[in-house]
C-alpha cells in the first residue's frame, strides 16, 4: 500500500498534483497574512490630509496626547463645530454618517489602528513633554488620506529611540530600557 | 540568630548597596486585623482571576496578599499568632529570579522590584517552586469572568493568560501613574502621596508604604523601630518588606 501510494507521488501526475497541493497551501498562507496587513475601513473616510492643510493641530482633535496615556480619537460634536457651518456637509456622501452620528446623537465608532498589545503600557505624555513631534512616530500625515496601520511599533523600535535619547545618561538609559518601564 | 555575612554568599558591592532597596513596605501585625480588605483591594486592582471551588481544591488559588495565621504550641495548649498578611517581599536577593531560564522574572535595576514579565513566561514554574515565601501564584487556566465582571478590569494591568506566573508587583501601575504626574507638575515625588491598593484598602492603616531609601519616610521611621523583623532573613533574600510585631 505504501509502496504504491509513493510510486504514485514519483509519477508525473503525482509531483504535479504535490506541487499544485503546496502552492495551495502557500497562497493561502500569503493571503492570511495579507489579512492582517489590510487596514480596517473607517466609519468615515476622514482625510488627515486635507485638514492639517488648513493648520488645524493635532492635539485640536486629539487631545490627550499632551496630558496623558491615551492621545484619543475625536467625537462627533468636535467635527460639527466647523462642519455645521460648511456647505459641503449636505452634499458630501463622505459626511452622511456624520450628519447621521450629530441626528441620531450617536457616538462614531473609530477603530484603532496604531495600537501595542494588551501588555505593553505607552503613555504620550513623557514623549511629547520631551519635545518629540508627533510626525516623529506617525510618520507624516499631512500626505496621508486615511491613516493605515504603520506596522513599526514594535519593541526593537521603542528601545533604538530610548537607547539614542538617553545618551550617556546611564541612569536614564537603565529607565528607558527596563522591562518594568513598559510591561506590566 | 546571627547576621548575615554579606561577603559570604558574594554580595558584595552593587547587591550589598542594594540591600537598602527603594521602594519598601511595613505591615504592622499588632494592627492587622485579618479583615481580608487588602486580599479583595488586590483582586481588583490587579485583574486577578477567581479561580473557583474546584482548583482552589488543588491548591491553585491565586492571591498576591494572602493573610497568614498559624498555631504554636501542642495540644490542649494551643494559641493562634497574630494575623500576618503575606506578599511578595520584593527581595534585594531573589530565589526566583536565577532560576528563570528564559529571564522573565527579573530584577528592575530602575525601580528596584522584582518584575514579572507575562509575555516573555514560559511557564515552567522554577521561580515558584524556588520562592520561600511561597507567594507566586501559576495561572492554571483562562479563567471565565462573566458578565459583568469584565467591566471592572483594570486597563493599566496586563490580563494574563493561562501557562503564566504572576506576583505581586507593589502596584507598579500606581507608582509609575504617581512618578509621571510628579514629573508633569515638574516636582518631586512625595512620601505617601499614593499607596497601592492593599495599603489604601487597610482600615486599620496597618500597611504603610514608601521610599525605604529616605531615612525621612513614615515607612524607614515604622522600620527602625525595635519591633521591626524581616522573615526567612537568614536565607540572605534581603526582603522589602518589615513586619512590626511586639514579641
Ligand atoms: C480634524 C480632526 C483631526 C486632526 C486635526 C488630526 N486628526 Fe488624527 N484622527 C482624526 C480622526 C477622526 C481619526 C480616526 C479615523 C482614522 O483613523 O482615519 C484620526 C486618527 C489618527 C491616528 C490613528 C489612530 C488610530 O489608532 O486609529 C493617528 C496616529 C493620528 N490621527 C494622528 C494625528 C496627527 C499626528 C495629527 C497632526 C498632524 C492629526 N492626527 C490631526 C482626526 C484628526
Ligand atoms: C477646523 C474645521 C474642521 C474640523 C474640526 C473638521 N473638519 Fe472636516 N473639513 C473641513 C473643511 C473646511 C472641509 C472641506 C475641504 C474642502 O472643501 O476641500 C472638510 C472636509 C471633510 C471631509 C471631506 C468631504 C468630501 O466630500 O470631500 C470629510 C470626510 C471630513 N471633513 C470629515 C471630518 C470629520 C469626521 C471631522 C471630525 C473628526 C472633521 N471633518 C472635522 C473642516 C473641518
Ligand atoms: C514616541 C512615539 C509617539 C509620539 C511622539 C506620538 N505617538 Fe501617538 N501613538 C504612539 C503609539 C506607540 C501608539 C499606540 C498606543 C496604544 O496602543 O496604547 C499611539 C497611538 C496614538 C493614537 C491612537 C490611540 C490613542 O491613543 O488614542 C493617536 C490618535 C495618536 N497616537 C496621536 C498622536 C498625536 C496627535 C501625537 C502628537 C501630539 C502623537 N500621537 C505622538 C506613539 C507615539
Ligand atoms: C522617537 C523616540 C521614541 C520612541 C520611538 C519611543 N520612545 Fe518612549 N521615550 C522617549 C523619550 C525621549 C522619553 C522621555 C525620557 C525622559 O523622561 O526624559 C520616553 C519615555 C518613555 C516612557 C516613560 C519613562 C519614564 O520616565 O517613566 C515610557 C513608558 C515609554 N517611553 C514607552 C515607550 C514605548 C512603549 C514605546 C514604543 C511603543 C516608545 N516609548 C517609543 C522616546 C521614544
Ligand atoms: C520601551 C518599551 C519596552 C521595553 C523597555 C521592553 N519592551 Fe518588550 N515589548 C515592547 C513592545 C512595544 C512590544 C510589542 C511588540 C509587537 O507588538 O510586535 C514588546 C514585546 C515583547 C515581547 C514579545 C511578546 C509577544 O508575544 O510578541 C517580549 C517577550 C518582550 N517584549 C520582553 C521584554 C523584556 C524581557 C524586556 C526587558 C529586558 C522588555 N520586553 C522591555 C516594548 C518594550
Amino acid at each position: 500500500m505504501v509502496k504504491k501510494i509513493f510510486s504514485w507521488l514519483i509519477s508525473p501526475l503525482g509531483w504535479i498534483s504535490l506541487l499544485i497541493l503546496a502552492l495551495i497551501v502557500f497562497s493561502g498562507i500569503i493571503w492570511g497574512i495579507n489579512l492582517t496587513q489590510i487596514t480596517p475601513e473607517q466609519p468615515i473616510e476622514f482625510p488627515h490630509d486635507r485638514h492639517i492643510s488648513f493648520g488645524i493641530q493635532c492635539l485640536y482633535c486629539h487631545q490627550g496626547a499632551s496630558r496623558g496615556p491615551v492621545a484619543g480619537l475625536p467625537t462627533q460634536t468636535k467635527c460639527w463645530g466647523c462642519h455645521q457651518q460648511l456647505g459641503i456637509t449636505k452634499t458630501s456622501v463622505l459626511l452622511k454618517p456624520l450628519v447621521q452620528a450629530i441626528e441620531k446623537n450617536e457616538p462614531i465608532q473609530w477603530i484603532p489602528v496604531a495600537t501595542v498589545p494588551d501588555f505593553v503600557k505607552f503613555n504620550h505624555r513623557p514623549h511629547i513633554a520631551a519635545s518629540l513631534n508627533c510626525e516623529a512616530c506617525h510618520g507624516d500625515l499631512s500626505k496621508l488620506t486615511i491613516y493605515e496601520n504603520p506596522q513599526i511599533l514594535n519593541m526593537g523600535w521603542c528601545l533604538d529611540c530610548h537607547v539614542e535619547k538617553a545618551g550617556d545618561d546611564y541612569e536614564k538609559l537603565v529607565k528607558l530600557t527596563d522591562c518594568g518601564t513598559c510591561h506590566y | 540568630m546571627k547576621p548575615i555575612d554579606l561577603n559570604i554568599i558574594g554580595a558584595k558591592g552593587a547587591i550589598a548597596e542594594e540591600a537598602e532597596g527603594k521602594w519598601g513596605m511595613a505591615i504592622d501585625e499588632d494592627l492587622c486585623t485579618g479583615c481580608q480588605a487588602c486580599v479583595a483591594a488586590c483582586a481588583m486592582e490587579n485583574n486577578i482571576s477567581f479561580v473557583g471551588e474546584e482548583d482552589a481544591a488543588y491548591g491553585r488559588t491565586m492571591h498576591w496578599i494572602r493573610i497568614e495565621r498559624f498555631w504554636e504550641g501542642e495540644y490542649p495548649d494551643v494559641r493562634t499568632t497574630s494575623f500576618q498578611p503575606m506578599l511578595c517581599q520584593q527581595c534585594g536577593h531573589a530565589p526566583c529570579e536565577p532560576v528563570c531560564p528564559v529571564f522573565a522574572t527579573v530584577h528592575s535595576q530602575a525601580d528596584e522590584l522584582n518584575l514579572q514579565v507575562y509575555n516573555r513566561c514560559v511557564g515552567t514554574r522554577y521561580c515558584g517552586n524556588n520562592c520561600p515565601y511561597q507567594v507566586r501564584a501559576f495561572n492554571w487556566r483562562d479563567y471565565e469572568r462573566p458578565e459583568p465582571l469584565n467591566n471592572q478590569l483594570n486597563p493599566d494591568v496586563t490580563v494574563r493568560q493561562r501557562g503564566v506566573m504572576e506576583k505581586c508587583t507593589f502596584c507598579i501601575q500606581r507608582i509609575h501613574q504617581a512618578e509621571d504626574t510628579a514629573k508633569s507638575e515638574g516636582r518631586e515625588l512625595q512620601d505617601g502621596e499614593f499607596d497601592p491598593a492593599c495599603a489604601q484598602a487597610c482600615p486599620a492603616d496597618a500597611i504603610v508604604f514608601g521610599r525605604v531609601d529616605d531615612p525621612d519616610s513614615k515607612v524607614s521611621q515604622l522600620s527602625r523601630q525595635k519591633r521591626g523583623v524581616k522573615h526567612l532573613e537568614d536565607l540572605a533574600t534581603l526582603p522589602r518588606i518589615t513586619y512590626l510585631k511586639e514579641s
